[in-house]
């Protein structure tokens, strides 16, 4: 009996002071977006959620598609266009290279679909301040493509990572009119890719070729897995 | 499991996040941390690799303070999700006192779900523990997709893919948002420290 009081005590002071530590404000205030219940972009982001580590042609197929149907609806607007076009640009490359693709492409796809909803979605946002937002979703995408090309130079990939030069604009994109954003700062639709896919990779690939990349691959995890022992006994010694 | 300095009169619990890749496991301590820093005044560790994704693990630890004369302290810990890294997850479960299986709840993810789910109960039963024994709790996360109208299961059926023989509690939650973080973490708390309180009192 007195043990189990002493028990309840002490699960309840236990609680208190979770209580106490852990205590949450009132709810933060709402920023100004609406829902995407029935907005255009739900579809998109709903495809760029399903996307994981494992890219696969189907979804990132799925990507391009819906990229395309948002351009649509969007064909009117100059900077939600080009946020697009700057998403169907990474996406192509994406594709093309899945897990070859350079890491930070997966982040400024990220980062710049967060911009776009925001752009597309807060109301009251003037105009410059959706140019200093596309500007710097610009800027992260040219970094981009100059980590691919260094990457491409570093490895000495030939023609694994080219910067191919920009395809024709899609019918629907309207014609240029008057931007407050400098033109040299506007992205062609220029591609990052393109990578052969990759099945067809290994299936231009030699054995000893195919069994080279196999390995590096192993390796890569291996590094991976050493690194996270090592890191286990650090923290195991910080215990200490 | 957890380490019990009965002369220094220390607790220390292992509290393990776990669940499929990109569930969200991360952002649970992340909303923790940011929002909580300045109490917890501890650092979080976490190292991050392609496209922000777990390489190892994320550590979180928590000063829970003196209770009945024991300093109380919480590690929480993050597995990476992606399938690769089984042997890191498994690595990362040793010594574990309990755990948050965060679950995603895109209609898309099912599988993986589940998949997960009994990754985590081979795991643990390599170290001999049973995941019907171990306090856990079930996270729902993701829940305020459903708002933007992008397809997520029910809870109806998470629970039954994954909760319906264990019958662990189970947060509806939003790890970005904040809804029911806190709630799911200080209901793994409680329950492993239930679960340690015959070594303590």
């Amino acid at each position: 009996m007195a043990q189990q009081r002493d028990e309840d005590n002490f699960r309840s002071q236990v609680e208190d002071r979770l209580d106490h530590l852990f205590q949450e404000d009132s709810p933060e205030a709402t920023d100004e977006q609406v829902g995407l219940v029935e907005h255009p972009l739900k579809n998109l982001k709903a495809v760029l959620l399903s996307i994981d580590w494992e890219i696969t042609d189907s979804t990132m197929d799925s990507l391009l598609n819906e990229i395309k149907n948002v351009e649509y609806v969007y064909s009117e607007d100059k900077i939600l266009l080009t946020f697009l076009q700057l998403l169907g640009s990474i996406g192509r490359y994406v594709k093309a290279n899945k897990g070859r693709a350079h890491p930070e492409a997966t982040r400024v796809i990220n980062s710049v679909y967060e911009a776009l909803e925001k752009v597309a979605l807060t109301e009251g946002m003037t105009r410059p301040e959706k140019e200093k937002m596309l500007l710097e979703e610009v800027t992260k995408f040219k970094k981009l493509k100059e980590l691919v090309v260094l990457r491409k130079a570093e490895k000495k990939e030939p023609a694994v990572l080219e910067v191919a030069p920009a395809p024709p604009a899609p019918p629907a994109a309207p014609a240029p009119e008057p931007e407050r954003i400098p033109a040299k700062e506007i992205p062609a639709r220029e591609e990052l890719h393109a990578e052969p896919r990759t099945e067809a990779r290994f299936a231009g690939m030699s054995p000893h070729e195919a069994f080279a990349y196999a390995l590096e691959e192993i390796k890569e995890v291996i590094r991976a897995e050493f690194k996270a022992l090592r890191a286990e006994i650090k923290l195991w010694r910080e215990s200490k | 499991m957890a380490i019990i300095n009965l002369k220094k009169k220390e607790v220390q619990a292992k509290i393990v996040y776990y669940g499929p890749g990109r569930g969200g496991k991360t952002t649970n301590l992340e909303y923790i941390y940011k929002k909580f820093r300045s109490r917890i005044q501890t650092e979080m560790v976490t190292i991050k690799t392609h496209g922000d994704r777990t390489l190892f693990f994320d550590f979180l630890p928590i000063e829970i303070g003196r209770i009945k004369g024991y300093d109380i302290r919480i590690q929480l810990y993050t597995v990476p999700g992606q399938v690769k890294y089984e042997s890191t997850r498994r690595l990362v479960l040793r010594g574990v006192d309990g755990i948050v299986f965060v679950a995603d709840s895109l209609a898309v993810r099912r599988k993986e779900n589940v998949l997960s789910l009994k990754s985590l109960a081979d795991n643990l039963s390599s170290y001999k523990k049973s995941i019907s024994e171990i306090p856990l709790v079930f996270q729902y996360n993701k829940r305020d997709l459903l708002d933007e109208g992008i397809p997520l299961l029910p809870v109806e059926w998470l629970e039954k893919d994954l909760n319906s023989k264990l019958q662990a509690p189970s947060f509806e939650a939003s790890a970005l948002k904040g809804p029911n973080v806190v709630q799911t973490m200080k209901k793994i708390i409680i329950m492993t420290i239930d679960s340690l309180r015959k070594d303590l009192t």
